[in-house]
């Protein structure tokens, strides 16, 4: 029978040669997390660091946040756009503990999230170029604007026809819908809503998904609006997947999105038409909307002007002729001391037709002369009146 | 109401309606009626604009049921 100590005198020496090892020493490392399992409440984070050979994993240590440290989850999730959450590479400062209890754990000290954020940059960049070299995105060498096929298309002057893909009983699906249907203009909008997860590792695929049943009915709707909104910042990722842009920038029907804030573009904002939250897109169909209404309302008034124009004109050339006819009337012309010569009550434009002794008629305006032709001459140049 | 009228059919037909009028192109007995082909179609925009047609609503629904039966 061999001579036995007790457990924790082994765990204790254990303890105290990693203490011994390790005290006052901290690592920067750089490794894939696995495992994440994080208690806002407690503001605790455990999670698994591992290295992996192609898809094997070879190395796997325990690792921790505590409350003093859980800020730069946070801060990482603000800064990064994304969700702290497993497969994600980072950064970071650890110290090694160990209890005998819980074994050896990495304590998380400090994560880097510049280097997160530079790496994002990059891949998104690159996406960029990727997509640029396969023709999905062409850059305005002047102006740096993006344009797609997508974004090319021209919107219909009037939108109604609306397919939402939106995350269910989300902010972003309520604030859309409240303007749309709220807006002081009485614009009447038929809204279909496709709902899907729109954060997170899968979100890319399924909004793919739900643009393609879109697309299958697409001649059915005006444009697509895809929004995402209220409050968080994190895990704008998805909408930089090239296979989602590829997707929006190859769509048949205008993509409108209001996904974002005012300081993150994403790739599918640059091939759609982007407004910042789900109420400014609402907000820009509504105007759109409007525009056309107005144009409405300027033809209007201006057929009603020019109709009015043409009976005015109709009436003014009446006005004239009656005016015309009126001042070439006898009574016109006896009124400007202008006579009239009848005789044997004809009225005399032939003179040559007058003998002497002839019985005439003079008709003046307020009185008639009756006269015998005594004497009758030519008159010569004429009389100057 | 003519059948198959589109919001940029209206838009075209008004906007030639106004040209005519306004370039004196038209006979003065036509009046009447061109006011009343303008009042139809400002009337058909300023209403499609607030009511949306049952046909719009009858073709959405199935995808409108697609739609809803996919909510995570």
């Amino acid at each position: 029978m061999p001579v036995t100590q007790k457990l924790s005198e082994v765990v204790n020496e254990i303890e105290g040669t990693i203490r011994s090892r390790f005290l006052g020493r901290t690592f920067w490392i750089k490794a894939e997390i696995a495992d994440v399992k994080k208690y806002p409440d407690k503001r605790w984070c455990f999670l698994k660091f591992i290295e992996k050979s192609g898809s094997m994993v070879t190395t796997d240590i325990k690792g921790v946040l505590w409350s003093n440290t859980y800020s730069n989850i946070e801060n990482f999730e603000s800064a990064t756009q994304q969700t702290f959450s497993s497969g994600l590479e980072i950064t970071c400062n650890v110290g090694v503990r160990f209890h005998k209890r819980y074994g050896l754990t990495l304590e998380v000290l400090e994560i880097d999230y510049a280097y997160a954020i530079g790496k994002l940059e990059l891949e998104r960049k690159q996406t960029i170029e990727r997509l640029i070299k396969e023709k999905v995105i062409i850059q305005d060498a002047d102006t740096g604007q993006f344009y797609s096929r997508n974004n090319s298309l021209e919107l219909p002057v009037v939108i109604q026809r609306i397919a939402l893909i939106t995350a269910p009983d989300s902010d972003g699906q309520r604030d859309f819908q409240k303007v749309v249907r709220g807006n002081k203009y009485g614009y009447a909008f038929a809204v279909t809503e496709f709902l899907t997860r729109i954060q997170g590792d899968e979100a890319a695929g399924l909004i793919a998904e739900k643009l393609s049943v879109i697309a299958a009915s697409a001649e059915k709707f005006d444009v697509v609006v895809i929004v995402r909104g209220g409050g968080s910042d994190t895990d704008f990722k998805s909408f930089n997947d090239a296979d989602l842009v590829k997707a929006v920038a190859a769509f048949p029907v205008p993509v409108l999105t209001g996904i974002g804030h005012d300081r993150n573009t994403s790739i599918t904002d640059l091939v759609a038409r982007q407004n910042r939250t789900p109420t400014e897109t609402a907000t820009f169909i509504i105007d759109h909307n409007m525009n056309f209404d107005q144009e409405i309302e300027a033809l209007n008034q201006r057929f009603f002007r020019a109709a009015d124009n043409c009976l005015d004109r109709a009436k003014n050339d009446l006005e004239n002729y009656r005016q015309r006819v009126k001042n070439l009337s006898p009574a016109s012309i006896l009124k400007k001391g202008f006579a009239i010569v009848m005789m044997d009550d004809k009225i005399i434009t032939d003179p040559g037709k007058i003998g002497e002794n002839a019985t005439t008629k003079t008709i003046l305006k307020d009185e008639i002369i009756y006269s015998t032709v005594t004497k009758k001459t030519t008159n010569g140049n004429g009389i100057d009146l | 109401m003519e059948t198959g009228l589109t919001y940029n059919k209206a838009f075209a037909e008004l906007q030639m309606l106004v040209r005519q009028i306004e370039n004196e192109d038209i006979q003065l007995d036509t009046l009447a009626d061109k006011v009343k082909e303008a009042n139809e179609l400002i009337k058909y925009c300023e209403t499609k604009l607030r009511v949306i047609e049952e046909d719009v609503k009858r073709n959405l629904s199935p995808a409108l049921s697609e739609g809803e039966g996919e909510v995570e």
